[in-house]
């Protein structure tokens, strides 16, 4: 039985890598390793797509060094996607990089029925651009505000209080949190915290359960809590825990 | 006293994805009818559980949540008339959903008391949170409330179909959304509740719906287009549509409750999908329209759905608010891309409220001077939105749509 004039359709998942490709990620095989636990990813990542066939995974990805561009424009279904490797070389327009993504989280071009989308950024420095007029303008977009929004820093170096202002209020209390920038010291960590945010966070955004509309942050105990659209999944364990600085430091 | 509906139907599948995980179907629906004097009064009911791992109860919530939607209503039509239309209007504001409201939280604790984990854990509403819509049907009127993001829908005689109300700030997209589990929302309450007398331009069917119909169409004209079809559509051919349309959609529990106007043919068997032709119909259509009276030979002119919007909005004022209300992301998404205006006005059969906000200064000879200024209201707010703090306006904002 169809119905005549009615497209049912599953939601896209729209999954978008902001990745750091300045200079200094081509010290100590950073960008390497990026491009590497990016492309080890998308079996698992097309794996959870399989299992959730009410969304459907669109991958996307933005560089920026002396400036930002779409490394892979076109929201391409994560069975199709063939990684072609990032290069490094230039200084660190992230603030530009958050103006891209911003046009294409706008709805058009974004669908009414999409799932809220997965941002994952991933730096090893420092904006050098205007950081903060990048993320205001993309806060102000309720797409981006509804997004589930990842950071990971590569190495010591990473400005994490910048990175923090992209995810969002710090949660409340110490300790390892989604909602904290997440800390890769070394390859294996990364692939790790990659391998996380495409599965287990793509997962969590394929399905997600309603939830009650939260109360303004005024009326909340802590108004950190609660805020994110997605309940995020637990972290994976990984061999250097930000909040027990031990382990194969490399970065 | 003759009643203007026919019985109503109402059905809740389990989404694909809850199935595929061993989860329990978390929405429910009722619909019944309810013997008030001489008068039949018909109540639908859809009821949606949030389901995450805080609201582990909300199948148990939602299916209370109906029962005491219908001891609500029962209760309060054995004390006031169904003629009274301003006492029932106030009632879907305040009194009924304060009367769900309390009945539901007593009931869902009395439910957690019954459970072995009440002897180790502290009951909380969170656990059984769900939403609730609710639909009257009254031999003179029709009235609507509730909570949370269901829609209702009308189906007018040409098929052409109509979003009556969603939930404010809801885009189709959101996970959040009111519930029945929140501390005393009484403005999400009365903000749903409206009261419409029956006149020859009431809808031909009323659907009600939860989230997951409405998110398993690629747009909200294909959700309309949904509406149209599922009206004809009963019985096991209702159950499979919504079986479909979670498969092929969002993957989430969906219910619908429908409910079909006395002259509007009955659903018939082996004629789902399609859209039924009162012109087409030969006698059948003539027999039935001369049963309906006037109103059903009016059916029988296809009216342009544009005109007809605009002439209940200019008859019944009160609603041009709420109406243009709920279209304020049209307008600005209009304001940010006038050439969306093209395909709206394309669009006008399906979605006319669409239509009139892309072209209503061209509507302004059909148009009425309330709903003129409500238009204008509404444009001046979303440019407004539009407008950058302390900045000029964007360059493509049109002044008119």
């Amino acid at each position: 039985m169809a119905f005549p004039n009615v497209r049912l359709s599953n939601r896209p998942l729209h999954f978008i890598y902001l990745c750091d490709c300045s200079g200094s990620m081509a010290a100590q095989g950073k960008m390497q390793a990026l491009n590497q636990a990016i492309r080890q990813s998308l079996p698992g990542m097309a794996e959870v797509a399989r299992q959730n066939p009410e969304a459907r995974v669109l991958v996307r990805a933005v560089r920026f060094a002396d400036q930002a561009a779409w490394h892979l424009a076109e929201p391409t279904p994560v069975q199709q996607l063939q990684w072609r490797d990032l290069e490094a070389g230039g200084i660190t327009a992230m603030g530009e990089a958050l103006n891209l993504v911003a046009e294409v989280l706008q709805s058009p071009p974004m669908e009414e029925r999409a799932l809220p989308p997965v941002l994952v950024l991933i730096s090893d420095g420092q904006p050098t651009d205007d950081f903060d007029a990048g993320l205001a303008r993309l806060m102000r977009l309720p797409w981006a505000q509804k997004a589930v929004r990842l950071a990971i820093a590569m190495g010591h170096d990473a400005d994490l209080e910048v990175l923090q202002q992209f995810i969002g209020p710090e949660p409340s209390g110490a300790g390892k949190s989604p909602r904290r920038p997440l800390q890769a010291s070394n390859a294996t960590t990364l692939a790790q915290y990659i391998q996380w945010a495409s599965t287990a966070v793509v997962g969590a955004a394929s399905m997600p359960a309603s939830r009650v509309t939260p109360a303004p942050a005024a009326d909340r105990p802590n108004p950190s809590d609660s805020v994110g659209n997605i309940p995020l999944p637990d972290l994976p364990p990984t061999l250097l825990d930000p909040s027990v600085d031990v382990g194969p430091l490399v970065w | 006293m003759s009643h203007p509906w026919l019985p109503g139907q109402a059905y809740s599948v389990i989404g694909a994805a809850h199935r595929r995980q061993g989860k329990p179907c978390q929405d429910a629906s009722l619909c019944s009818q309810l013997q008030v004097g001489d008068a039949l009064l018909q109540l639908l009911v859809v009821a949606d559980g949030h389901g995450g791992h805080r609201y582990g109860l909300s199948d148990a919530g939602s299916a209370i949540a109906c029962a005491q939607a219908e001891q609500a209503v029962r209760e309060l039509s054995e004390l006031h008339p169904l003629t009274d239309r301003g006492t029932w209007l106030e009632l879907l504001r305040h009194t009924l959903p304060s009367r769900i409201h309390t009945g539901w939280l007593a009931a869902i604790e009395g439910d957690w008391q019954q459970r072995p984990e009440a002897e180790r854990e502290p009951f909380t509403p969170l656990s059984y949170g769900c939403t609730l819509g609710l639909v009257l049907l009254a031999p003179q009127w029709w009235g609507c409330s509730g909570i949370g993001d269901w829609d209702l829908t009308a189906v007018a005689a040409d098929g052409s179909a109509q979003l009556l109300s969603e939930e404010l700030g809801a885009s189709g997209s959101s996970e959040a959304t009111g519930s029945l589990c929140q501390p005393w929302p009484e403005q999400a309450w009365a903000g749903r509740a409206q009261l419409q007398p029956l006149n020859n331009g009431s809808p031909r069917a009323l659907v009600l719906s939860t989230d997951g119909v409405r998110k398993s169409c690629a747009t909200d004209a294909d959700y309309l287009n949904l509406c149209s079809a599922l009206i004809e559509l009963s019985g096991a051919e209702l159950a499979d549509g919504l079986e479909q349309i979670t498969s092929e959609g969002s993957g989430d529990d969906v219910s619908v409750a429908i409910a079909l106007a006395v002259g509007a043919a009955p659903p018939a068997q082996g004629r789902a999908g399609r859209p039924r032709r009162w012109l087409l119909g030969g006698v059948l259509g003539l027999a039935l329209a001369s049963a309906a009276g006037l109103a059903g030979w009016r059916w029988l002119q296809p009216p342009d759905p544009l005109a007809q919007l605009i002439s209940e909005l200019c008859q019944q004022p009160q609603r041009i608010r709420p109406t243009l209300l709920q279209r304020r992301s049209q307008f600005a998404a209009l304001v940010k891309q006038p050439s969306m205006a093209v395909h709206l006005q394309a669009q006008a059969s399906t979605d006319p409220l669409g239509a009139l906000i892309a072209g209503a200064n061209s509507r302004s000879g059909l148009s009425c001077r309330a709903l003129q200024l409500g238009l204008q209201q509404q444009w001046q707010q979303a440019r407004a939105a539009a407008r950058p703090a302390n900045a000029k306006m964007p360059a493509t904002a049109p002044s008119s749509p």
